[in-house]
């Protein structure tokens, strides 16, 4: 038999529970935090004491005096200019980098444009690696990074983060982590994970599905995307391939998909497919999430191309809606990316397939959301995976990065 | 199911003169929930929501605020009780800002003179709680703002008092579809913020995209209120063309 927790694991974790509570829901004050996590004041205190001296938050009076009589009590803010991490978001057709804070807020970001099709490894790692660069400069002298991470449209296996195949960009297997880290060289590794995953982390932890512990996260980008949450964690199966909603066949004799197979969600759905309906080609420069935009907003105009595009559309997303909910009864299905637009504007025909095609029990009360975070859902995700290290132990990680800094490079 | 409705009509009849506009219209609202409201021009609609608002009286029937008879005789009742309408021409003036609109004929005063930090701050605390990230300062003028971003100050409004219950009346009629896209979101925030939220629309897929309950009229009487999870686009095509469709809809 395991014998119990001992001190120093309680303290380890009491110490990640406080920092992911600042982290994720704000500042907050000792008397908050000490009624939040269940733990004596005097333990708030000792532990506030090691994450300060670590760097990682910090204690100040309240923004706005407290209209209350006495002396306000100090507020815990998490070191957000400080303390960072570098976050990746490869789209279909762009790149996003971004700084983002502890608590959560994105301190710079640079977007750019990526050719579709054929992608040259070397080139992507070369223009992730600049953009990182060029914010990681402007960040303080004394900031420091402490995880990255990146979010890839395509099929990713947990074990080491390596990228087996994407469908709408022609990669396969390749160690894209490894090779960013070499290039970054700032003693963090680069986690990687599938976009629409990390969406639906993202939705779970700071959007419309917060407090919401089962949901699937649909997320529209060319392709379909999908993450599922179950329980509060992430669903990937036996090696981190599951959640690929985007490749359910809901439609045997469909379209032909990037996948090999027939009639998936993302050959019904996808944006090329929209697009074809409406009788549009995409323009040259054009980025996709715009194209779709265009033909949600003809369809408001009257435009009855479009409409019979988004109806076309919305029954077979309707028809994965329907078969979302009777396999795993979630509370919300969120839809986000470009699937936002495509929701809002069929959702008529989104809910009538689930009306008629959904059991009555599990779609009784399922909510049908739209992302709060947008399009930055899987950005957003990739910055809450790279945090991961530092939440679990917190002053393992910025220990660790002082030796590195310390110990001259041979 | 939640225990009481915030509100509920049952029986109620509606005349001007010879016109009876209501006949035995039975209506609910629950918190946390959008609440369609669809029907025809004609049908009874805007009738319907200036009696909830106390604009005039029903002429009989029950009308139920969180399960006590009430009898809301003014705007100003209604308020009290803890209900805001947001009407199609939204109410807004031009030459105030955001703030003043919101505070408008309800001013917050401190000793003799207006208390407009209090106010701002109140103003900036709902926005950002409802996530209403696009007007800006809240010291911009109503002038300033586009179609969408008055909504959005429309609605903010009626958020802003201890509401309960929110009836917005076509909020999408004259936006575009980006600025719809964000109406909407804030509508369903409401809602799920545990406001009862009333929504008048005629546009299916938004009626489809943010509400939990349908509720149709047709030449002046409920002909259903039905979860939207029930039911089809055709069928509330349906009711509101015809009063009927399949097993919805009064039986003949």
């Amino acid at each position: 038999m395991k014998a119990g927790p001992s001190p120093e694991e309680i303290r380890r974790h009491n110490l990640g529970t406080l920092l992911r509570f600042v982290h994720l829901r704000g500042p907050a004050s000792r008397a908050v935090l000490a009624e939040s996590l269940g733990l004596n004041r005097s333990t708030i205190m000792a532990l506030t004491a090691d994450l300060t001296a670590a760097g990682l938050v910090r204690e100040e009076l309240p923004r706005s005096p407290g209209r209350r009589a006495g002396r306000p009590s100090l507020v815990v803010r998490p070191e957000s200019t400080r303390v960072y991490v570098l976050a990746f978001d490869v789209g279909v057709d762009r790149l996003v980098v971004a700084r983002v804070g502890l608590g959560g807020t994105v301190l710079a970001r640079r977007s750019t444009d990526l050719p579709r099709g054929d992608v040259d490894p070397g080139d992507l790692v070369g223009a992730l690696a600049s953009s990182a660069r060029a914010l990681v400069r402007k960040a303080g002298r004394d900031a420091v990074c402490v995880g990255a991470a990146l979010g890839f449209p395509g099929i990713v296996r947990r074990a080491d983060g390596r990228i087996i195949f994407g469908p709408n960009i022609h990669l396969h297997d390749l160690d894209l982590g490894t090779a960013l880290a070499r290039r970054l060289g700032l003693g963090v590794p680069v986690r990687v994970a599938n976009d629409a995953d990390l969406g639906a982390l993202a939705e779970h932890e700071r959007g419309t599905g917060m407090g919401c512990d089962n949901l699937v996260y649909l997320h529209g980008d060319v392709g379909i995307g999908g993450g599922i949450i179950v329980g509060g964690r992430l669903l990937g199966g036996e090696e981190g391939f599951g959640g690929e909603i985007g490749h359910m066949v809901v439609n045997p004799n469909g379209r032909a998909c990037a996948c090999g197979a027939r009639g998936c969600l993302d050959a019904e759905v996808g944006e090329p497919t929209l697009l074809d309906y409406a009788g549009r080609v995409q323009a040259p420069g054009q980025a996709g999430r715009e194209a779709v935009r265009a033909v949600v907003d003809a369809a408001d105009r009257g435009d009855a191309e479009a409409r019979e595009a988004l109806h076309r559309v919305g029954t077979w997303l309707g028809f994965a809606v329907a078969n979302l909910v009777n396999i795993f009864n979630p509370a919300m299905v969120v839809f986000g990316g470009t699937l936002r637009d495509v929701y809002l504007g069929s959702a008529a025909q989104v809910r009538s397939m689930v009306a008629t095609s959904a059991l009555a029990a599990p779609r009784d009360r399922v909510k049908l959301r739209t992302a709060e975070l947008g399009d930055d859902a899987p950005l957003i995700g990739a910055a809450e995976f790279a945090f991961t290290d530092l939440l679990a132990d917190p002053l393992q990680v910025p220990a660790r990065l002082r030796e590195a800094e310390e110990t001259p490079v041979s | 199911m939640p225990a009481t409705p915030v509100l509920e009509l049952r029986g109620v009849d509606k005349s001007f003169g010879p016109v009876k506009v209501l006949h035995d219209v039975s209506f609910t609202a629950h918190a946390g929930e959008v609440t369609a409201l669809v029907g025809d021009n004609g049908a009874g609609k805007t009738t319907l929501v200036k009696g909830i608002g106390g604009v005039h009286a029903f002429d009989r029937g029950v009308y139920r605020f969180d399960g006590r008879p009430v009898r809301p005789r003014s705007p100003r009742d209604a308020a009290a009780l803890g209900i805001e309408i947001v009407h199609q021409d939204l109410a807004l003036c031009e030459n105030l800002d955001i703030v003043e609109n919101m505070f408008l004929g309800r001013e917050r005063s401190h000793g003799i003179a207006l208390d407009e930090a209090a106010m701002e701050e109140a103003a900036a605390a709902t926005l950002s709680r409802l996530s209403v990230r696009t007007v800006g300062s809240v010291r911009r003028r109503v002038s300033e703002l586009s179609g969408g971003q008055r909504q959005t100050v429309a609605i903010a409004r009626a958020a802003l008092w201890d509401s309960r219950l929110v009836v917005l009346d076509e909020p999408s009629a004259a936006l575009g579809v980006a600025q719809t896209q964000q109406v909407l979101e804030l509508v369903r925030r409401l809602a799920d913020r545990g406001l009862a939220v009333v929504l008048i629309s005629h546009n299916m897929n938004d009626v489809f995209a943010v509400s939990d309950r349908v509720a149709a009229l047709y030449l002046g009487r409920t002909v259903a209120q039905v979860r939207t999870a029930d039911v089809t686009h055709r069928q509330v095509v349906e009711l509101i063309t015809s009063g009927r469709s399949g097993d919805l809809g009064p039986r003949a």
